[in-house]
């Protein structure tokens, strides 16, 4: 076939799949999403800044911090390309494309650039953000921002190309062993990604931060920082730039090679809604004997996470909100002030109550509805039960994060009381935005035999749970947040003196709001559950 | 589906079959039936429950199996069959004896540990019919029990359908499948547009639709679903 044929079929297919791809929810998705994502960037970004400006270390943390970064990002593309999930395929594409004629090279370079333009429709906004903020913290002009956040675009594509790559690779005799190169590619990135912070510790040589330049991480970390920080320039920059688009080179070679024969066995096809389970036997741990029905139900929705990615996804959630929590503290920030930091915190946990909010789909509503057992009191088992763990991850983090502050704050009882409060604050808003999320998917979020919304309907009925969630959450929690913002102003008027008693009455005030919070959602929730009417 | 002036009364223990076109309200009336649907108007009631206003207590006579049942595919099959027990009411001690016994009569013994997402749609049809009989319901609900199986699932169905009515379970079924209708069913109603348009054994069916008396039920049904009468007839 010739090369505008090819060019041709490439062109269709991206067409159609474009055209599959950007409904009109989907539109809408990815400017709420966007806009999230900008207001979290501009919150976090400034966090780290005043972080990284009392640690004294700016640009050579910032350059190691987007390196683990971009790390954290090419690990995930590593497991999907040993997932089989490296070039994404739908069962569509297997019915339709795969039985078509079309050179296999052919799909894969349509896939890519597919996956390319996604990423950098999706990543841009928020990326280009980042470095705008950094651009202004250095003193340095936009176009710097501008060039900063293309090369990190490049490393992106760089990444999805690897991923595909690995994808490829799985038919050329790796098979069995695939568990194991994922480890050692995983720890490889990891290890020398995390290299330079050793350079926290005094007397390690210098020389040593330079090795996580090997990676592409470390290099569009090196790149970008350098453009928005204004200390580019020189052979090293250049070398980095050049060794960049060496990667991006070379990851494309070894794709294009790869692709040339049939490779569609080796991919994972995406069905909706579908698991996976790495062992199809497992010993049976639902032993009902002497149990009640409730503890039942709470085991049930125990075991299910436990067998799903949900365990990880919750795991990594927790991180993220721990981690995020740290540095906060860290920046100072929080003391000065913990309404901003509750906020921002809301807004991780609209995003954060995602896994909360998609049990629905693995509910089997006809078992359900068809038994004894009252939908309301079944929500708040499956709450308990999905909500333990979270709590369980984040207590330990607050206790560590909240004794040096409030040790740091005796001084100021006026900065003190918003600490006070803020803390369990934290716990208050995962826990109620959990609730919401489990609300509003008894509501809109669509069950597993759902056949009657097509996709794109879908789409749009998500957007609008995930609108009305984050509006209806952020009036649910604007109280406690309400609390932490009036506590300075409560401690100036009354006094120190009654700090003590302000601080344990605010805080019974906040949980006991709490608990009704969610006791409210819960049973809205309940009552949503049975007046559905699919199955 | 809207249904329009639906008034059915089906004995203790009958087995009733409910036939109609794709679309014609049959899951609808079996949904209202276990209290999954509020009817707009009218009442449901099961003995002497009514399943809108006292709907655990009736719940617990029935059991129910939709036309595309979904499972908790996290689960074993044994965790799945416990976990709907334990909901369903069934006591401790005869829920484990319940299980081996359905299992053993399935032939999904060795199928106890394995995880329902990995059984294949035949085992998961009849993982599905022991979880709604694990409870011993006096009333079986069954939307087109049949659909998509191979022929030898489809025996085991059949029998396991067959050995509910022997014990003297009262079930209703839909299905597209005249041959099981006409096996199975004392009496059949034929739905069409959300309309009952005919009621009764064979026989009577054949009368109404003018048939020879040994028309076969496919053509009965095609000649009834053909005439929509307001009223439905009943014999």
């Amino acid at each position: 076939m010739s090369i505008s044929g090819s060019v041709g079929t490439i062109g269709v297919l991206m067409r159609y799949w474009v055209k599959g791809r950007f409904t009109k929810g989907a539109i809408l998705g990815l400017v709420v999403g966007e806009a999230f994502s900008v207001v979290f960037i501009l919150f976090g970004s400034s966090t780290y800044l005043s972080f990284s400006n009392r640690v004294g270390l700016s640009t050579g943390l910032s350059e190691v911090a987007l390196s683990i970064l971009l790390a954290l990002f090419l690990v995930g593309l590593i497991q999907s390309g040993f997932n089989g999930s490296g070039l994404p395929v739908s069962s569509s594409d297997v019915d339709y494309v795969f039985t078509s004629p079309v050179p296999p090279r052919e799909v894969f370079a349509a896939k890519v650039l597919l996956n390319s333009l996604t990423t950098v429709l999706f990543g841009f906004p928020p990326i280009l953000v980042l470095y705008l903020r950094f651009s202004a913290y250095y003193h340095t002009p936009w176009p710097a921002a501008l060039l900063a956040g293309l090369v990190t675009l490049i490393f992106l594509v760089i990444g999805l190309l690897l991923s595909a790559d690995i994808t490829l690779s799985l038919g050329h005799g790796l098979g069995e062993r695939k568990k194991l190169w994922r480890n050692i590619f995983i720890v490889l990135v990891m290890v020398l990604s995390l290299l330079p912070i050793t350079l926290l510790i005094p007397g390690i040589p210098s020389g040593i931060g330079e090795v996580a330049r090997v990676l592409p991480n470390g290099l569009a970390a090196a790149v970008s920082v350098g453009l928005v920080s204004g200390t580019t320039g020189g052979l090293a920059y250049l070398a980095d730039v050049s060794l960049l688009f060496a990667w991006l080179g070379g990851v494309l070679i070894l794709g294009v090679r790869m692709s040339r024969q049939h490779f569609y066995d080796l991919l994972e096809v995406s069905v909706p809604g579908g698991e996976k389970f790495d062992k199809p036997n497992q010993v049976s741990r639902l032993d009902p004997r002497g149990k009640s029905i409730w503890s039942i139900v709470r085991l049930k929705e125990k075991i299910l996470i436990s067998r799903t990615r949900e365990a990880r996804a919750q795991f990594i959630s927790a991180v993220f909100l721990s981690g995020f929590m740290i540095i906060y503290a860290l920046s100072g920030s929080f003391s000065s002030s913990p309404t901003s930091f509750l906020f921002i915190l809301f807004i991780i946990g609209s995003f954060g109550s995602g896994t909360a909010s998609r049990w629905i789909e693995k509910e089997r509503l006809w078992i359900l509805k068809s038994s004894p057992v009252s939908m309301r009191r079944y929500v708040k088992e499956v709450y308990r039960a999905r909500g333990a763990p979270l709590l369980l991850y984040l207590v330990p983090v607050i206790v560590a994060v909240g004794v040096p502050l409030v040790l740091g704050e005796l001084s100021q009882p006026s900065l003190l009381l918003g600490v006070i409060l803020a803390l369990p604050g934290a716990l208050e808003i995962a826990s109620i935005t959990m609730a919401g999320g489990m609300f509003f998917a008894s509501k809109y979020g669509q069950s597993s035999t759902d056949d009657i919304l097509s996709s794109q309907q879908q789409e749009l009925a998500d957007i609008r749970r995930f609108l009305f969630q984050t509006i209806i959450n952020l009036v649910m929690v604007s109280p406690v947040i309400l609390l932490v913002f009036v506590s300075e102003t409560l401690v100036t008027i009354l006094g120190s003196g009654y700090l003590p008693i302000l601080a344990i009455g605010l805080v019974t005030v906040s949980i006991a709001f709490t608990v009704l919070s969610i006791n409210f959602l819960l049973n809205k929730a309940g009552d949503a559950v049975s007046k559905r009417e699919d199955l | 589906m809207a249904l329009d002036n639906v008034s059915l009364k089906i004995a203790s223990g009958e087995v009733f079959g409910l036939l109609g076109p794709n679309g014609a309200g049959k899951s609808t009336i079996l949904k209202i039936m276990v209290g999954i649907l509020r009817p707009t108007t009218g009442t449901i009631r099961l003995g002497e429950h009514d399943i809108v206003t006292d709907p655990e207590k009736a719940k617990k006579l029935i059991g129910y199996l939709p036309e595309n049942p979904s499972l908790y595919t996290g689960l074993t099959t044994l965790e799945f069959l416990q976990f709907v027990g334990k909901i369903r009411g069934v006591a401790d001690d005869l829920l484990d004896q319940e299980i081996s016994d359905s299992l053993k009569s399935f032939g999904l013994e060795e199928k106890r540990n394995s995880l329902v997402g990995s059984l294949s749609k035949g085992m998961k049809q009849k993982v599905a019919l022991i979880a709604t009989s694990l409870h011993s319901p006096s009333v079986l609900v069954l939307d087109e029990p049949l659909t998509a199986l191979d022929p030898k699932t489809r025996v085991s169905v059949k029998d396991w359908i067959g050995n509910q009515t022997k014990r003297g379970v009262t079930t209703i079924l839909s299905t597209h499948d005249l041959d099981v209708a006409q096996t199975h069913a004392g009496r059949i109603a034929i739905i069409d547009h959300g309309k009952i348009v005919a009621v009764g054994d064979v026989e009577s069916l054949r009368r109404l639709a003018n048939t020879a008396s040994d028309a076969r039920l496919e053509d009965v049904f095609l000649r009834l679903t053909e005439e929509k009468g307001e009223e439905p007839a009943r014999h």
